[in-house]
C-alpha cells in the first residue's frame, strides 16, 4: 500500500451507514488502522477518518464518515451524507433485521444522495458463520492477532449464526445494483476488498468535480429527488435508479 | 448610606410595576419574552421545579449577617422564596426583565420555604416593614426590608406565612437531604447533632481519584475559599449566592463540592428535595424489565469513559447502568441516547447516582431540551442556531467554510450533545461544565465561538472537512499549554489555552445571553423540526412493511399526514379544553405531585419533537375516518359541548360552532359518527389489542379495504368483521348488524355505476336514486332464506339485538299492516321466514324508489317474527354470505369497489368530504333527529330519538314525502329536486299544498306502536343523500297511510307506505 510515485490522486468520500453494532466502526478501524480497539466510546454523530487506496492508475484518497448507528440518529444522517460519493451500508450477517434497515438505507441513498453514488452493501461478522475458514482471496493485512473480539458484540455464537444467506442478499443487491460482499472486520476478511471494489467503481468525472468551491451545498436536505443512473458506467452500479421502495 | 438607598428604592417602587397582584403579574412579565411565558421564565430563573409559579412578588431590601445589602425582588411560589438582586445600575429602574437578560444577578438566593425556621416581623422603624429570616442553619439570619406599600406587604406577609405552613410536611426530606451533602460535612466538620456521619459520597473520585492533578488544580485551597464561604453564606439548600459565589465556580470547582455545586446551580437539588425517594423507587419497580433502552444502555456500559479506572470497575459501571436505567424508566420519550452515557458517567466521577439522576432529568427538561430526544430535534436545532452565531459573529470564517464546503456542525455536534466532555480533556470539560450549570446552556455557544475564534486563522487556511476536524482536534489537545508561550511577560506566559479559551468565551461573547439563545432558537425551530419532519416521513413510510405496498405512494402519505394531523390536533385540542375548564373553574390547582419530568403541552403537537404517544385511541380513529370517509361524519352535532347550539338546530350549524370552537372535542372538524360499525373497524385494525392503532395498524387496516382488488377478497373482509368468534359464521345479530353497516354506509349515497342503475330491478334513472335500500332489504330476506339453522341451538344474547333488528326487520314489511300483523303473530318455522311473505313482497321490493315509509306493527309484534325468534338461532356462512352478494348486481357492485371508494385518501381537495359540504345531509337528519345527542350515537341515535319524538317526526316524515311527491310528478329525474330551507313556514306551506296526495291513502288509525322506514334523497348536489330508517314505538294514536306513488320515471309502480302520528 506504497504510495507510488505521482499517480493522479484524488479524495473520495465515503459514508457508512447501518443498524446499530453491525460493526461500521470496526470495519473502519480494521481498514484504516488494521486493527481492533476494544471500548471504544459510541460514534457520537459520526467519526471522521482517512485512507488511502492505491490502484494501478490512480490514488484514491477515502474520507470516511463512520456513523452513529442508533435509531435516533437516523435524522442526523443527511447531515453526513451529503455529498458522499460512495456509501458502505452495513448489515449483520447473523441477524435478520439488520438487512431491512440496510435496505432502508440503500433507499434512502438512492432518493436524497448525490446522484450516481457508488454503494456498497456489506454483510458483516462472517467469522460468526461457520464460512469464515472455507473462504480464499482475502488480501494482505489479514493479521489475526487482534482477534480479541469487538466489545459491542457479546453474544458470539459457536456455529453457524448466519441468519441472511449470502443468495438472498446478493440477489437483492444485484435488483440495484449495489456492489456486494460478505466481510469479517475481525478477521479482516474481505474488508481491503470491499474499499478497493469502491475506489474502482467511482467514474472518473464524479472524480474531477469533486471538491469544487461550493459546489452542490445544499444544507441539510441535500441530493435531488432526481436520481438518473447516468455516468455510471460500472456494471455493478448499472442500474441504481430502479424503484425497489414504496417512496 | 441605609436610609438613603431606602428611599430611592421607596421612590422606585412608586413606579414599579411589579407590586401587582399576582395575575396582573402574569400580564406584565408575559410581555417580555414570546417563547417563553412568565412562569416559565420565572423557574428558569431561579432554577425551580416546573411546579413552581410566581405567586407574589415584592421590592426589597436584603441585608446579610455578613453586612452585605442588596436591592431587588423577593419572589414567592408555592414552596419557594426567592430573590434576585437588581443590576446595580438599574436599581432605580423598573426593568422587569433585566434578571433574565443579564448575567447572572449579582446577589440570589432560592429558599424552599420547608429550610426557613422562623420568620419574625421587625419593628424597628414605625414606617419600614421588615421580616428577620432565620434558616435552617442557625447560624445565619436575613434581614428582609420591604419597599413598598403597607397592603402589599401585608398580603405578601399572608401569602408566606400560609405557604410557609403547607410546607412543614417536607421537614423529613430536608433533614434527609442537608445529610446527603458534602457542604454539610465539610462546614461541620463530620459532627452534627443529629451524631457524627461519614462522609457523603462526592461521586466515584472519592474512590477512584478525581481527574486531573490535584495539586495542580489548587484543589485544597478552593476547598478552604469555599468552605470560608459556606460558613458565612449558608450552605446547600440555604445558599445565598453573592457574587464571590460566581468567581468561586469560574475559577474551578474544587472535586469534593462540585457535584454538589452542579446540583444547586441546576437547580436538581430542589427536585430532589421533594422527590426523595423518586430514584430508588424508580429502580425497584422496573427491576428486573426489559426495554428497548435497557438493550442500548448495556451495549454502551463499557465505552462510556472507559479510560477512567471507575469505569472499569463494576461498582462504576453498575452506577453508570442503573442511573441511565432509572431515567428510562422515568422518561420513556427520551429513553436512552447515545452520549448520555458520557454524561452520566462524567456526572458519576463527583456526585451519587441518586444526584446524578436528577441532575439528568434537569439536563434533558431544561438545559438542553430536545438534545436527547427520539428526533434529537434540540441537537439539530442548536447547531443551526450555533451555525447562525457563527455566521454573525465571525463572518469572514464562516464565508470561508460556506466556500471550502466544510459543514461546521459535524464537528460542533459532538461539542453540544456530549455538553464537550469527549472533545476535551476532562479536566477542561469540567471546567466548562461548571460555568455551564451556572449560567446555562448559553455557556456552550460562547465556549463554541470561542474555540472558532481562537482558532480563526489557522482555519482559514483549512479547505476540507478532515483537516477542518484534525485542526480543532490538535486545538483540543495542547489546552493545557501556555497560549502565549513566546511572551516576554511571565504573567502572560502563566495563561494557558484553556484560561484563554475562558476569557474570549465569556467576555468577547458576553453579547450571546440566554435571551440570544431563546431568540434564535424561536427562529430556526421551525424549519428544523420541517426537515426532521420530511425525512421522518421518507423513513417512516419506507418502513410499514408489505401490507402498505397495496396502497400507492401518495396515499401513503396521505394517510401519513392525515394520522398525524389527527393525532396532534386532538391532542393539542383536549389539552387547550382542559386548560379552558380549569381556567374556568378557576381553580388554582397545586399540584402536590412533584413528578419530575412533567412537560409543558405547548411543547407537544409536531412529529419533530419526538413521538408522545404514537397510538390513536377510538376517538382519535372516528376523527380520523371522518376526514377519509364522508359516512363517518356524524349526522347531527353533538350538544355536549356546543352550547351556542341551544334547542335549535340551525341548519348551518357550522356557523354556530365557530363560536365555541374551543370547546368542542372535534375542533373545526365535522363531528364524527360513532356507529357500531366503526367500533368493528376499530377492533379489527388494532391488530395487538391496544385499544389504539398506530400508523402500521392504519395503514394495514385501509390496505385491507382499498388494497383489494379481488372482490371476493372484499366480501370476506365484511363477513369476518361479523364473524365474531371467528367461527366461520355469522349469526342473526350479525346479519342484521352487517345490513344496519351497509345502509350507514351508504346513507349519504353513493356513486352507482349508470349501468347497475339502468338494469336494475326498479329501472330507475342513473344514479338518481339509491337503489341500496332495496338491495339491502332483499340481503336480510335472502340471509334468512339461506341461513343454516344452529344444531347446537345455542341461546343467543338477544337484549341488545332487539332494537336493531325492529328497525331492519321493517324494511322487509312492506306489505300492508293487517298481513304484517298475521304473518308476525303466526309463528313461523326456522329457514323459512319470509315464505309467506315473499310471493307478496316480491313484486314490491322490486319496486322501491327513493321513498319509502313503511309502517307498521308493535315492537312486540316484531319480536315474535320468526326471522327474529331467538329460539330458533340460525347463521351463514362466508359462501352463503358471498352467494347472497353476488346474487344482487347492487351490492356486488358496492363490494367490488363502493366500498372501496367511500374512504377517500386523495389529497384531492374537491373529493375530502368537510364538515360543510355535510351541512345540508347533516340538517336533514338533525332536524328528524329531533336534538344533537342523537350524533353521538349515530344512526340508531337518530332511530332512539325519532321514537321518543313520534309527534314531530311523523310530520316531518310527511313533509318530506310531500315534498317529494311534489317534485317526483314536476320533475323527470327523481332525486334532482333542490331541498328548500327547513323553516316552519316552508314546510306548512307544502302541506298545505299537498293535502291532495293524503286524500287517497289508505289510511286507518291504529292504537298501536308506529313504525316507520323512509329513504329520503337528498340533493345530489351536495354530494350527498341519506338513509334513514326509522323505528318509533309511540303509544300515541297512529294513523297509517298507505299510498301509492308513481314515479314518473319508472314504468312500474312504486308502493309507498308509511305510518304516522297524528
Amino acid at each position: 500500500m506504497a504510495d507510488g510515485g505521482p499517480k493522479p490522486s484524488s479524495s473520495v468520500k465515503l459514508v457508512l451507514l447501518g443498524e446499530a453494532a453491525v460493526g461500521k466502526s470496526s470495519l473502519v478501524l480494521r481498514f484504516v488502522n488494521d486493527d481492533f480497539q476494544e471500548n471504544r466510546e459510541p460514534t457520537i454523530g459520526a467519526a471522521f477518518l482517512t485512507q488511502k487506496c492505491n490502484l494501478p492508475s490512480r490514488t484514491i484518497k477515502f474520507e470516511i464518515w463512520d456513523t452513529a448507528g442508533q435509531e435516533r440518529f437516523a435524522s442526523l444522517a443527511p447531515m453526513y451524507y451529503r455529498n458522499a460519493q460512495s456509501a458502505l451500508v452495513v448489515y449483520d450477517l447473523t441477524k435478520a433485521s439488520s438487512l431491512a434497515k440496510a435496505k432502508h438505507w440503500v433507499a434512502e441513498l438512492q432518493r436524497q444522495a448525490s446522484p450516481g453514488i457508488v454503494i456498497a452493501l456489506v454483510g458483516n461478522k462472517l467469522d460468526l458463520t461457520n464460512q469464515s475458514t472455507g473462504l480464499e482471496g482475502s488480501m494482505g493485512g489479514l493479521s489475526l492477532s487482534a482477534a480479541a473480539g469487538e466489545g459491542d458484540e457479546e453474544e458470539e455464537e459457536e456455529g453457524d449464526a448466519r441468519q441472511i444467506t449470502t443468495a438472498e442478499a446478493k440477489s437483492y443487491a444485484d435488483e440495484e445494483g449495489l456492489l456486494f460482499f460478505e466481510t469479517s472486520a475481525k478477521t479482516g476478511h474481505n474488508v481491503q476488498e470491499v474499499f478497493t471494489a469502491i475506489a474502482n467503481a467511482i467514474p472518473e468525472s464524479t472524480l474531477k468535480t469533486r471538491g469544487g468551491p461550493g459546489a452542490n451545498r445544499t444544507g441539510n436536505s441535500t441530493g435531488g429527488d432526481t436520481f438518473g443512473s447516468g455516468g455510471v458506467n460500472l456494471s455493478a452500479v448499472g442500474e441504481t435508479n430502479k424503484d425497489g421502495c414504496a417512496c | 448610606m441605609l436610609s438613603l438607598s431606602s428611599l430611592i428604592s421607596k421612590a422606585s417602587s412608586l413606579i414599579d410595576p411589579n407590586i401587582l397582584p399576582p395575575s396582573l403579574l402574569n400580564q406584565v412579565n408575559g410581555s417580555t419574552n414570546d417563547g417563553q411565558t412568565p412562569a416559565v421564565l420565572f423557574r428558569s430563573n431561579f432554577r425551580l421545579p416546573d411546579s413552581e409559579s410566581p405567586l407574589a412578588v415584592i421590592p426589597c431590601e436584603l441585608s446579610l449577617p455578613t453586612g452585605e445589602h442588596y436591592f431587588g425582588r423577593l419572589h414567592l411560589s408555592e414552596s419557594f422564596l426567592c430573590f434576585s438582586s437588581s443590576a446595580p445600575s438599574s436599581v432605580s429602574g423598573t426593568s422587569s426583565s433585566s434578571s433574565s437578560t443579564a448575567g447572572p444577578p449579582s446577589c440570589g438566593f432560592t429558599l424552599p420555604l420547608v429550610a426557613i425556621r422562623r420568620v419574625e416581623r421587625l419593628h424597628s422603624r414605625s414606617y419600614l416593614f421588615a421580616l428577620a429570616v432565620t434558616t435552617w442553619h442557625n447560624d445565619q439570619k436575613l434581614t428582609l426590608q420591604f419597599n413598598s406599600l403597607r397592603s402589599t406587604c401585608e398580603k405578601f406577609c399572608e401569602a408566606l406565612k400560609k405557604n410557609l405552613r403547607s410546607q412543614m410536611s417536607e421537614m423529613k426530606n430536608l433533614r434527609m437531604l442537608v445529610g446527603s451533602c458534602y457542604s454539610e460535612w465539610l462546614v461541620t466538620g463530620g459532627k452534627s447533632k443529629d451524631g457524627a456521619k461519614e462522609e457523603p459520597d462526592a461521586g466515584l473520585g472519592m474512590v477512584w481519584k478525581y481527574p486531573g492533578d490535584a495539586k495542580k488544580l489548587r484543589d485544597r485551597s478552593k476547598m478552604r475559599l469555599w468552605a470560608e464561604y459556606l460558613r458565612e453564606n449558608g450552605r446547600n439548600i440555604t445558599l445565598i449566592r453573592q457574587p464571590t459565589f460566581h468567581k468561586l465556580i469560574r475559577v474551578g470547582l474544587p472535586n469534593r463540592l462540585r457535584g454538589e455545586v452542579w446540583e444547586l446551580t441546576s437547580g436538581s437539588l430542589y427536585s430532589r428535595l421533594f422527590n426523595p425517594t423518586l430514584y430508588t423507587d424508580t429502580l425497584t419497580e422496573f427491576s428486573g424489565r426489559h426495554s428497548l433502552s435497557i438493550d442500548e444502555i448495556e451495549k454502551d456500559l463499557n465505552r462510556s469513559l472507559p479510560e477512567y479506572p471507575g469505569f472499569q470497575s463494576e461498582e462504576g459501571i453498575g452506577r453508570l447502568r442503573r442511573v441511565l436505567s432509572a431515567y428510562s424508566w422515568r422518561n420513556p420519550d427520551v429513553g436512552y441516547c447515545q452520549a448520555m452515557n458520557i454524561v452520566v458517567a462524567a456526572l458519576l466521577i463527583y456526585m451519587s447516582e441518586t444526584q446524578a439522576f436528577f441532575l439528568l432529568s434537569t439536563l434533558c427538561d431544561r438545559l438542553v431540551p430536545g438534545y436527547y430526544s427520539q428526533t434529537m430535534y434540540g441537537t439539530l436545532l442548536d447547531q443551526r442556531v450555533f451555525e447562525s452565531l457563527v455566521e454573525k459573529t465571525m463572518p469572514i470564517l464562516w464565508e470561508h467554510l460556506v466556500k471550502s464546503d466544510v459543514q461546521l456542525s459535524v464537528v460542533s455536534l459532538p461539542w453540544f450533545l456530549s455538553l464537550f466532555i469527549n472533545s476535551m480533556p476532562l479536566v477542561f470539560a469540567f471546567r466548562v461544565l461548571d460555568v455551564f450549570f451556572l449560567e446555562g446552556p448559553k455557556v456552550l455557544f460562547q465556549v463554541g465561538l470561542a474555540i472558532l475564534r481562537i482558532n480563526g486563522e489557522e482555519l482559514l487556511d483549512v479547505t476540507d472537512d478532515g483537516a477542518f476536524i484534525s485542526c480543532l482536534k490538535n486545538y483540543f489537545l495542547r489546552l493545557d499549554e501556555s497560549a502565549h508561550p513566546r511572551s516576554d511577560n511571565e504573567k502572560l506566559r502563566a495563561v494557558t489555552r484553556f484560561q484563554e479559551l475562558m476569557v474570549v468565551a465569556f467576555r468577547e461573547f458576553s453579547g450571546i445571553t440566554e435571551q440570544t439563545i431563546t431568540d434564535q432558537r424561536t427562529k430556526h425551530k421551525d424549519s428544523v423540526l420541517s426537515s426532521i419532519e420530511s425525512f421522518a416521513k421518507r423513513t417512516t413510510l419506507r418502513n410499514l412493511g408489505p401490507e402498505s405496498k397495496r396502497l400507492a405512494t401518495n396515499d401513503l402519505g396521505y394517510i401519513y399526514d392525515r394520522f398525524y394531523k389527527v393525532l396532534y390536533e386532538r391532542q393539542e385540542r383536549l389539552a387547550a379544553i382542559e386548560l379552558e375548564k380549569e381556567r374556568l373553574n378557576e381553580k388554582k390547582v397545586m399540584s402536590s405531585a412533584r413528578s419530575i419530568s412533567e412537560k409543558s403541552i405547548s411543547e407537544k403537537g409536531r412529529i419533530g419533537l419526538g413521538p408522545s404517544s404514537q397510538l390513536m385511541d377510538y376517538d382519535y380513529f372516528r376523527e380520523f375516518l371522518a376526514g377519509v370517509a364522508k359516512w363517518a361524519i356524524a349526522d347531527s352535532p353533538s350538544q355536549l359541548f356546543s352550547p351556542s347550539l341551544g334547542g335549535s338546530l340551525d341548519p348551518q350549524w357550522g356557523n354556530g360552532r365557530k363560536k365555541s370552537i374551543n370547546l368542542s372535542p372535534w375542533g373545526d372538524n365535522a363531528e364524527p359518527a360513532d356507529h357500531e360499525f366503526m367500533q368493528r373497524l376499530f377492533r379489527r385494525w388494532d391488530t395487538d389489542y391496544r385499544s389504539g392503532l398506530s400508523l402500521q395498524d392504519v395503514v394495514a387496516g385501509l390496505a385491507g379495504i382499498k388494497g383489494k382488488k379481488d372482490i371476493m377478497e372484499s366480501i370476506s373482509y365484511f363477513f369476518e368483521l361479523y364473524d365474531d368468534d371467528g367461527d366461520g359464521r355469522v349469526d342473526r345479530e350479525g346479519i342484521l348488524r352487517i345490513s344496519e353497516a351497509l345502509l350507514f354506509i351508504t346513507r349519504r349515497g353513493w356513486e352507482t355505476p349508470p349501468n347497475i342503475g339502468d338494469q336494475s330491478r326498479n329501472g330507475e334513472g342513473k344514479g338518481g336514486t339509491d337503489p341500496f335500500l332495496g338491495s339491502v332489504s332483499g340481503f336480510i330476506r335472502r340471509c334468512f332464506e339461506y341461513a343454516d339453522p344452529d344444531q347446537q341451538g345455542k341461546q343467543e344474547e338477544v337484549s341488545t339485538g332487539v332494537e336493531g333488528m325492529d328497525e331492519l326487520v321493517d324494511l322487509l314489511d312492506l306489505a300492508s299492516d293487517d298481513e304484517d300483523d298475521e304473518s308476525v303473530k303466526s309463528p313461523v318455522k326456522e329457514k323459512g321466514p319470509f315464505k309467506g311473505k315473499e310471493k307478496e313482497n316480491d313484486e314490491e321490493s322490486k319496486e322501491k324508489t327513493s321513498l319509502e315509509i313503511d309502517a307498521n306493527t308493535r315492537p312486540s309484534a316484531m319480536s315474535a317474527n320468526i326471522a327474529l325468534d331467538p329460539a330458533n338461532p340460525l347463521h351463514i356462512t362466508l359462501p352463503t354470505f358471498r352467494m347472497i352478494v353476488l346474487a344482487d348486481e347492487v351490492l356486488e357492485y358496492f363490494f367490488e369497489t363502493g366500498f372501496a371508494d367511500s374512504i377517500v385518501l386523495s389529497t384531492d381537495g374537491s373529493k375530502t368530504p368537510s364538515g360543510r359540504n355535510m351541512s345540508a345531509g347533516a340538517s336533514a337528519f338533525g332536524n328528524l333527529g329531533g336534538g344533537g345527542i342523537a350524533g353521538a350515537k349515530g344512526l340508531r341515535g337518530v332511530l332512539d330519538n325519532i321514537v321518543n319524538d313520534g309527534m314531530r317526526v311523523a310530520q316531518e316524515v310527511r313533509r318530506r314525502m310531500d315534498e317529494a311527491q311534489k317534485e317526483m310528478e314536476r320533475n323527470a329525474v327523481p332525486g334532482k329536486y333542490k331541498e328548500d330551507e327547513e323553516d316552519e313556514g316552508d314546510a306548512k306551506s307544502i302541506l298545505e299544498g299537498d293535502r291532495e296526495l293524503l286524500k287517497g291513502a289508505e289510511a286507518s288509525v291504529v292504537d298501536e306502536a308506529a313504525k316507520l322506514a323512509i329513504k329520503t334523497g337528498l340533493p345530489e348536489d351536495d354530494g350527498a343523500s341519506g338513509t334513514l330508517l326509522v323505528s318509533p314505538t309511540s303509544s300515541l294514536a297512529t294513523t297509517h297511510v298507505g299510498e301509492e306513488l308513481r314515479t314518473p320515471t319508472t314504468p312500474m309502480p312504486t308502493k309507498v307506505e308509511f305510518e304516522m302520528d297524528k
